[in-house]
């Protein structure tokens, strides 16, 4: 129907010659893996990139490894393998159920977890190409007073108010991932709550990468192993619907009390937004009926919420109280 | 004509009628009639080719030397062209054949009215090329003030989207307010209350379009459409051609829901781009042109006074309703008259306001599911007052046994006196609570006069049945088979049925529920025809009277002479003729039972207090649609209308950008349509009930089951959580304010 | 950091910024060819790439598709999806494009055992797999049971969403062959029917599982 735009292909058998084929400018050539968001982008004509780099024909990107505690993730590997994956559904079970709630069996079996991570926003004005928004390189966010029922909550100092589409990405942060990043200078180390830029940082692009980078693995931190975890995700329509709101958390438990946990909420910020407060506050408490649903008002005390969206407050509230109790049936093992 | 005795009805109310039916007419079947294929579960005859994948869509149609065609739309609103450039267009490679879609004359004044209006087409050797070929012409718009919101185009200071001072179009109340305000004054209880529903795409799986392919002196065309005469009419009449050059195949339709008919701007882009390439052509539209330019249910804005005195009985109801159809009409709410008011209890006023959006078009039940989400409502509302079970209330002002019947089948069905019998005072499983709500509803459709049937049968004893209507995916072919096949004694599998062609006899277009109920009466007739023909060659062979003759379970045979008997191949072989050929018109109809059907629907719904998501857990649906000819697809209608309308009440929104003037999401992504995990437990009963209207007496059935879903789910949220929710789409945004504002109430 | 400075707003050849961003004066069509996102058109001056790297795919060019267990040899774009391919280019016409976006599984196939939207694959990449589209599953006038129950449960109306919710089907009953209610949800849950035929598909799974689980 909306046809691709015309590029030429490449296969590429190594990361470093995937990079060989990479431009100094996002028009020059694009990555191609599950190409879930890219071939989306291009029907659209929001990117025509002139060359795709096929790097599903790379296998040394494609794995993943447990040892030791620490999990260490290729970006090939798909949302579906990481939601089928029997170890992480015990050890890492928020990550595991991010990967498996998101979209599609269909999208999982294509979407890589590198490609999840690295994909735009799904907010309708950046998707359309009727609307040339502030991310596009327009002037204003249509948004901000239009039709923002799904948009942020957490606005303040914004200008322009996505809500980042990551599932898996809302886990990992929560499970205080690093990926490491390759360039033609070299391999670099990313903390991922690094790795994700507000719009007031930089409006065009959702993320640290540049068009040469690429993500070459995904560490989940020995740290984080025995830790409890838990995914919840609210959405309109039960079949294939993008959040309304979707909570991760992950905690270390010491008998009925929090030691330390890390609550990060989807669909409510420009990235993964880390509810810090609501975090510090359960520090040493247990893990209770009073003190989730405390948490879940101080997780959106900030909140700036635009005209349609209000709702998502007590929304988040509730999201974030149940998904620290759902800790409790989930402690990892 | 003979007078003929005929007793109609169903099990709880039945009557005998004086029918006089033409002498060619078969005998009428009756509430008596026993009938061996017509009623039963019978598999859809296209079936096989449909789950292979070897069905052939218009969609999927490729000829040798095809073109794909593609329509360039307005980016904006509201828009005057001042330019168009296609000379680098044209230049593309592959690109073959440019057409205006207004009189090129007129650029540098002709006004686009709404996003998605048709510029132009261009035909391309690959649909690749074809869109790169449209995005190549350049055109230099000046853009033009417009509305697109409801509210804000019934403004005084609005820009006019069509012409005139004001863009509401009020068409003549019926009633009169002052009389029927004073009755309403006069009631013991009455509520009063404003609901709103969204705009609805039709969103059939297959885009509209059409291969168009040059034929000799005329046009060979293959359309996505509910009506293959309205295409071919349309199109003859639009390129000065005769009917006759002009020939339709549609034989699979991906889905159609009202939106279908006649050729279409796409339709006539097409065969002009076919005749100027002189080459066949394939011009689909894509998903957003779906959404923007093709068609939709308008959106509405519904104030309803509903009164009743201290019996429960209806004293008055009073509607005034506005909704936009985009730049057309045909945004009336129709609230149905379902229950028992006089007409001097009635005030009706419906008003279309026009806005810069595209233009409306029938929608399964034109203006019911959303006259009926306010009417149910507010019967509901009105129960609640009165401290009546919202049941028991409806059956105090319902009268119509048909009904009556279905209101006790359904709350039997779906265990009606388990709900909660104060509004959100049920059982609470942590913050889910459940509720049970009901809705009814009419709908006509007895059928109309306009179809022909041929019937024939081979003297090797192959049946083959001629019509040219086509099957939406309502199973209408199956119809046709089953048809014959009751009448000459066979199985719906021994039926050859060629249909959806406009070289068969004539038949309707499929909208209004009408596409069995009209033709269904010609094809019995037919097949009578031809077994008559059949029978008298036999009467020869056998020395009776054809008279004497049956046929029944594949054999025909004299009933007092057991030696005369013969499988129906072998009796057919007394054929002179290599074959003959039964043809009918169709009857006109004569009084009968009813002339409309009822229906009713039960839901029960779980509501998230917390979170505002609403899951439909079951849905109960009861419906009568005069005599079932296939039992198994006429529940596939039911519960695909429930499903339809549990999509509406609760996730489907077209939803446009003000400050922009355009839809944000003209996709399947956000354009929520329900998918399988949003599906209740459902249960489809059809009432068969015979309505002596004609030989036949099938009603239609397409339209009723989508009405009553949405205000079934809307009482039984409020059943569940004691909050009433006034506006469509029911999404958790709505329960979570409607909730806190309960909330507030009660702390305030 | 390499965030480069072609990350944004420049303007584009053609295109003054000013008449880009107000959409006045220019349709959406005017927009040229080098994308809203891509940035500016960049000038860098990029070495070609070397001789002894990987082979670069441009225009027309021949592949070769494994489908149903048959071999095709075929040209294509790079740009073609295998949507495209099997419907335009092989005239398997079943697989069924619908919302073009991977949202509606009506172009569903299994691909190398995974069921995938052909609209989002390229068939340049569909090379060398194992795919298998609705024209697979039966053999001659032999039905696959899963055709067969759909038939007898009428599950399917207008029929142009059937194909894909059959192979998704086909999908959910090689990894799990007697699925819970729930489990059908979610493994059809990527397929969009728009006449509403769910409760029907489920009935017929049920038939095809021998009866359901849970």
């Amino acid at each position: 129907m909306s046809s691709l735009p015309v590029f030429d292909y490449v296969n590429a058998t190594s990361p470093a010659e995937a990079m060989g084929q990479l431009g100094a400018g996002w028009s020059e050539a694009a990555l191609y893996a599950g190409g879930v968001d890219l071939l989306d982008l291009m029907k659209e004509r929001l990117y025509e990139p002139k060359k795709l780099v096929n790097i599903k024909t790379a296998p040394s990107l494609k794995y993943i490894k447990v040892e030791n505690g620490e999990v260490r993730i290729g970006p090939l590997v798909t949302l579906a393998e990481i939601a089928a994956h029997p170890e992480l559904q015990k050890s890492h079970p928020a990550l595991a159920r991010a990967a498996g709630k998101a979209a599609t069996p269909q999208i999982r079996n294509l979407a890589t977890i590198g490609g999840n991570l690295c994909q735009r926003p799904r907010c309708w004005y950046f998707r359309s190409e009727d609307f040339p928004c502030m991310r596009k390189g327009g002037e204003k966010c249509f948004a901000k007073e239009g039709e923002n029922r799904y948009h942020a909550i957490f606005t303040e100092g914004e200008p322009c108010v996505i809500v980042h589409p990551s599932a898996a990405g809302v886990a990992l942060v929560a499970f205080g991932a690093q990926l490491k990043i390759a360039s033609s200078s070299g391999e670099r180390t990313v903390d991922i709550e690094k790795f994700f830029v507000r719009p007031k940082d930089n409006v065009r692009r959702e993320n640290v990468l540049g068009p040469k980078d690429l993500i070459t693995e995904i560490v989940i931190p020995a740290s984080a192993a025995g830790m409890a975890s838990a995914y919840i995700k609210i959405r309109e329509k039960q079949s294939y619907d993008w959040p309304l709101a979707d909570v991760a958390v992950v905690a270390k438990l010491s008998g009925a009390n929090v030691e330390a946990c890390r609550i990060v909420l989807g669909s409510a910020a420009p990235v993964p937004h880390r509810a810090t407060e609501a975090e510090e506050f359960l520090k040493g408490k247990p893990l209770n009926e009073e003190n989730a649903a405390r948490a879940g008002e101080l997780a959106v005390k900030d909140a700036s919420p635009l005209e349609q969206n209000a709702y998502k407050v007590p929304l988040f509230k509730t999201v974030v109280r149940r998904t620290l109790l759902a800790l409790k049936e989930t402690k990892a093992s | 004509m003979t007078e003929k005795t005929v007793r109609v009805g169903f099990s709880g109310d039945s009557k005998e009628l004086k029918i006089n039916p033409p002498d060619t007419s078969p005998p009428a079947w009756d509430l008596d009639s026993k009938l061996a294929v017509v009623g039963t579960n019978v598999p859809r005859v296209d079936g096989p080719d449909k789950v292979t994948g070897r069905a052939k869509y218009t969609y999927d149609i490729n000829l040798p030397g095809m073109l794909y065609g593609r329509i360039l739309r307005s980016p904006h609103a509201a828009a005057i062209v001042k330019s168009v450039d296609t000379a680098a267009a044209m230049k593309m490679p592959g690109v073959k054949a440019l057409v205006f879609a207004f009189d090129e004359s007129k650029i540098g004044e002709k006004k686009l009215r709404y996003a998605g209006d048709e510029i132009l087409a261009i035909a391309a050797d690959s649909p690749e090329r074809a869109d790169d070929a449209v995005r190549a012409v350049k055109i230099e718009y000046d853009p033009q003030p417009f509305v697109v919101d409801l509210d804000d185009a019934m403004k005084a200071d609005a820009p006019i989207v069509n012409d005139g001072k004001s863009n509401v179009r009020g068409k003549n109340p019926r009633g009169d307010a002052a009389a029927v305000d004073a009755k309403l004054a006069g009631s013991s209880k009455k509520i009063e209350a404003t609901f709103r529903t969204q705009v609805q795409t039709h969103s059939a799986l297959e885009t509209h379009g059409l291969v168009v392919a040059p034929d000799g002196d005329g046009i060979k065309v293959w359309a996505s459409t509910q009506g293959v005469f309205s295409v071919r009419d349309g199109l003859s009449s639009n390129l000065g051609l005769k009917a006759e050059q002009v020939r339709v195949i549609s034989t699979f339709v991906g889905g159609g829901f009202g939106a279908k008919f006649g050729p279409g701007v796409e339709g006539v882009l097409c065969t002009k781009l076919a005749r100027q390439a002189n080459a066949p052509v394939k011009l689909m539209l894509t998903r957003k042109e779906e959404h923007l330019a093709v068609g939709n249910r308008p959106n509405s804005l519904q104030k309803v006074k509903l009164g009743a005195d201290s019996t429960g009985k209806l004293t008055a109801i009073s509607a005034t309703t506005f909704g936009t159809g985009g730049v057309g009409g045909g945004a009336g709410c129709t609230i149905p008259a379902i229950y028992n008011l006089n007409r001097d209890a009635t005030y009706k006023a419906e008003s279309d306001v026009f806005t810069n959006a595209g233009s409306s078009a029938a929608m399964r039940a034109p203006g019911h599911p959303q006259g009926i989400f306010a009417m149910e409502q507010s019967m509901d509302m009105l129960a609640y007052e009165l401290g009546l079970d919202p049941l028991e209330f409806r059956m105090l002002n319902d009268d119509n046994p048909v009904r009556r019947a279905q209101f006790n089948l359904g709350a039997k069905e779906i265990g009606w006196p388990n709900r909660p019998k104060v509004a959100g005072g049920g059982k609470a499983d942590g913050p889910l609570k459940r509720g049970m709500g009901v809705a009814g509803t009419l709908w006509y459709a007895g059928g109309g006069k306009d179809a022909k049937a041929d019937v024939e049968i081979g003297k090797g004893g192959e049946v083959t049945v001629y019509q040219g209507a086509q099957d939406i995916g309502t199973g209408f072919k199956t119809v046709l088979a089953i048809l014959v096949a009751e009448e000459l004694g066979l199985k719906p599998e021994d039926i050859t049925v060629r249909a959806a062609d406009s070289r068969f006899p004539y038949g309707p277009g499929s909208g209004g529920s009408t596409t069995t109920p009209t033709v269904a009466p010609a094809v019995h007739a037919a097949a009578y025809a031809a077994k008559r023909k059949l029978f008298e060659a036999l009467a020869t062979t056998w020395q009776v009277k054809p008279d004497d003759i049956s046929a029944k379970d594949g054999k025909v045979f004299v009933a007092s002479d057991p030696s005369k008997s013969l499988p129906f191949k072998k009796a057919c072989a007394a054929l002179t003729a290599d074959k003959v050929t039964g043809s009918a018109d169709r009857e006109a109809n004569y009084d009968g039972y009813r002339g409309n059907t009822a229906g009713c629907q039960f839901a029960e719904v779980e509501v998230d207090t917390e979170t505002g998501v609403v899951r439909v857990l079951r849905v109960v649906a009861v419906q009568d649609a005069g005599r079932i000819i296939n039992k198994l697809c006429s529940e596939s209608q039911i519960s695909g209308g429930v499903i339809q309308g549990l999509s509406y009440a609760l996730f489907e929104d077209r939803i446009m950008d003000k400050s922009a003037g355009k839809m944000v999401n003209a996709n399947f992504m956000e354009y929520k349509i329900a998918g399988p995990k949003d599906c209740p437990e459902i249960k489809s009963i059809v009432l068969d009930v015979a309505n002596g209207r004609n030989s036949v007496g099938a009603m239609g059935l397409g339209e009723a089951p989508v009405i009553p879903t949405a205000a079934a789910i809307a009482n039984a949220i409020y059943n569940a959580i004691g909050v009433r929710i006034f506006e469509l789409p029911m999404t958790p945004d709505k329960i979570i304010a409607a909730l806190a504002r309960k909330e507030g109430a009660k702390t305030a | 950091m390499s965030d480069s400075s072609d990350d944004g707003a420049r303007p584009k050849s053609g295109v003054s910024r000013r008449g880009f961003l107000k959409g006045v004066g220019l349709g959406s069509v005017a927009i040229p060819a080098a994308g809203l996102l891509g940035g500016s058109v960049v000038l860098a001056e990029e070495a070609p790439p070397k001789p002894s790297g990987p082979k670069v795919f441009t225009g027309e060019i021949p592949i070769k598709l494994r489908i149903n267990g048959k071999d095709h040899d075929l040209k294509v774009e790079p740009r073609t999806t295998l949507l495209n391919a099997l419907r335009d280019r092989l005239d398997l016409t079943g697989s069924k494009l619908v919302c073009d976006r991977g949202t509606c599984g009506a172009c569903s196939v299994i691909m190398d055992g995974l069921l995938v939207t052909s609209c989002m694959v390229l068939a340049i990449d569909a090379q060398g797999k194992e795919i298998t589209t609705i024209e697979g599953l039966a053999s001659g006038d032999k039905l696959d049971p899963i055709q067969a129950a759909f038939i007898e449960f009428d599950a399917l109306q207008c029929g142009f969403c059937t194909p894909g919710l059959i192979m998704a089907t086909k999908s959910l009953l090689k990894t799990n062959p007697h699925p819970t209610r729930e489990e059908m949800q979610d493994a059809l849950s990527g397929n969009i029917c728009r006449c509403g035929t769910y409760d029907h598909i489920f009935a017929a799974i049920e038939k095809v599982a021998g009866g359901a689980r849970g």
